[in-house]
């Protein structure tokens, strides 16, 4: 008979191994592609030859990505202001309000993020080629953003939503109370409050919009983001840039992770302090 | 939580709501409608006539072709919800009761690794499955046989690639499940004798049963559409439903086609969506007796 201590320390390492190779995994294809990128040979095998920084000088001796790059920058930035606006406005009328096809508004507002972005984009690659036809214009940057739109701004939604159901409503009855407008209420209250929610929301959509694949690919037309560059590049054959470009990639990605976090969890600290 | 009733006459309430509301409308409901009526169209000369034909349904239903690759589907998306559950439920309970502490940190590690560019990682899985990857070196060096294992170009390589890609969904929804279990009711089952066994499969294991649900489902429901994973790591030797669709826009240029298709998937996602609602429902109606 195994001692009942004994048993629960084998359970405990199990349940934090288990997340312990979970993130091990999440990170495999990871530290690869950055492992890769400093290789200095052309061929793409494990263990590699050596290291150089060849690959990184190639990719900026033929800057043949930086298209890609700046529509992507684009996409991704003005598919973020709107889906985060969009979200943030959503969450609190899904949380705090009551009204007339309340429950249609909620499930239109979130299916798409039940939806497999390839069925997504295809069907939205349908209306826009109809609608295209009659109006004459055709897929391009425009379809990709208002795609992304739709696709982020669940994300955003949810994101807030959490933020909003926690919110302490006494504080706002407490300005009222204190002579505060509805408008000052909102400025100094409700916003500050749900701030690190929101900055939260617009983090994550940009980082879905940057890295979007399915979405940008049915709509993009002839436009080029860079999650379709690396694809066509790595449908061809995998050639030893794409390495480099991916960890160059995760830098920034990286940065505003982090930066997000901080602000939040700053706020988040304020706010614990404020009614004290 | 407080809730305001208000009425459509409220500016804030139509601030808040329609412009949401018209956004899904005119680029989420109506192109699904567009979907619909397309699929009942025909194409002649690779140019969509207007006339209402059943033409498209009716090959759609008859050709064993596209429902050998439709069950690959369903099948490849079982298998996926099982092995992603299997590892998010361990996960998640592990973050919801041992790793508190470390919860913020092992959170950030999670949200970035699936933040980053899906075309990138999936390229990354080549480099790992490759015959002269990363995974064969490891295997060799661990002495589990010298013989390389062929993982890139195999329905596993495709599985690998969607567990990767989804397992995250469920490991989020159980845990929001099991974070919100009022610690008191596994202690009373303690208190009246429990074991810590019981206690799970009596009071933690049904009470996460929503977030259960709700990650199953989404993975089933997201892996229906895998296009990347089949693509690039599967080599596209046993294709899914997502390259037919895709070769019927691209290589036929068949848009009544491509709809349907895309509308049997639509259909097959929304029928399991509802399947667990019933599900879920038919749990809380049995529950409320508490």
């Amino acid at each position: 008979m195994i001692p009942e201590r004994l048993k629960d320390r084998f359970v405990d390492i199990f349940l934090v191994s288990i997340v312990a190779l979970l993130i091990l995994f999440f990170y495999v294809p990871i530290l690869t592609l950055v492992v890769f990128s400093f290789t200095s040979s052309r061929v793409l095998t494990f263990p590699i030859e050596g290291f150089s920084l060849e690959w990184y000088g190639e990719l900026f001796r033929k800057p043949d990505f930086l298209p890609a790059v700046a529509n992507s920058a684009i996409v991704a930035m003005i598919s973020t202001v709107f889906a985060t606006v969009l979200g943030s406005a959503g969450a609190v009328a899904w949380i705090r309000y009551r009204f007339r096809f309340q429950n249609i508004f909620r499930a239109v507002s979130f299916l798409p993020l039940l939806f497999p972005q390839l069925l997504l984009g295809v069907v939205m690659l349908l209306w826009f080629s109809v609608l295209g036809n009659w109006l004459g214009f055709s897929t391009g940057l425009a379809t990709v953003i208002i795609g992304h739109i739709v696709y982020i701004t669940p994300f955003a939604l949810v994101i807030v939503a959490v933020q909003v159901y926690g919110f302490d409503e006494t504080l706002e009855d407490a300005a009222r109370d204190a002579g505060a407008t509805g408008w000052e209420v909102f400025r100094e209250i409700t916003f500050p409050l749900l701030w690190p929610g929101i900055l939260s929301a617009a983090t994550f959509a940009f980082l879905l919009s940057w890295g979007n694949f399915y979405v940008s690919y049915s709509l993009a037309g002839t436009a080029r983001t860079l999650p379709i560059f690396v694809y066509s590049g790595i449908a061809v054959g995998s050639s030893p840039i794409y390495p480099a470009l991916a960890t160059l990639n995760f830098i920034p990605a990286l940065i505003l992770v982090f930066l997000a976090d901080f602000l939040r969890r700053r706020a988040l600290k304020r706010q614990k302090l404020a009614p004290a | 939580m407080r809730t305001d009733s208000k009425r459509w006459g409220d500016p804030i309430l139509v601030a808040t709501v329609a412009p949401l509301a018209i956004v899904m409308l005119l680029f989420f409901i109506i192109p699904l409608v567009m979907t619909v009526i397309l699929s009942f169209q025909t194409t002649q000369f690779y140019r969509l006539s207007w006339t209402w034909d059943l033409k498209v349904w009716t090959e759609v239903f008859s050709k064993p072709h596209y429902w050998t690759i439709m069950a690959r589907t369903v099948a490849m998306a079982l298998v996926c919800v099982v092995v992603c559950v299997l590892i998010a439920f361990p996960a998640a309970y592990a973050l919801a009761t041992r790793l508190r502490a470390y919860n913020a940190q092992i959170q950030i590690l999670i949200i970035f690794a699936f933040l980053t560019d899906a075309v990138l990682k999936t390229f990354g899985w080549i480099l790992v499955l490759d015959k002269s990857g990363v995974a064969n070196w490891l295997l060799a060096h661990l002495g589990l046989g010298p013989e390389a294992l062929n993982l890139l170009f195999t329905p596993t390589g495709t599985m690998i690639g969607m567990v990767y890609g989804l397992v995250v969904y469920p490991m989020f929804t159980i845990y929001l499940s099991l974070a919100r279990i009022d610690r008191d009711l596994v202690l009373a089952a303690y208190d009246s004798g429990a074991s810590r066994l019981r206690a799970f499969f009596e009071v933690t294991l049904p009470l996460a049963r929503p977030g259960l649900y709700c990650g199953a489902v989404l993975v089933f429901v997201l892996s229906l559409g895998a296009f990347l994973e089949p693509k690039v790591l599967g080599g596209g030797t046993s294709p899914l439903a997502s390259e037919l669709i895709r070769q019927s826009f691209e290589t036929r240029v068949n848009w009544p086609l491509g709809a349907a298709l895309t509308l049997v998937l639509i259909v097959i996602g929304a029928l399991s969506l509802a399947l667990a609602a019933v599900v879920l429902m038919r749990g809380n109606r049995g529950r409320t007796v508490q």
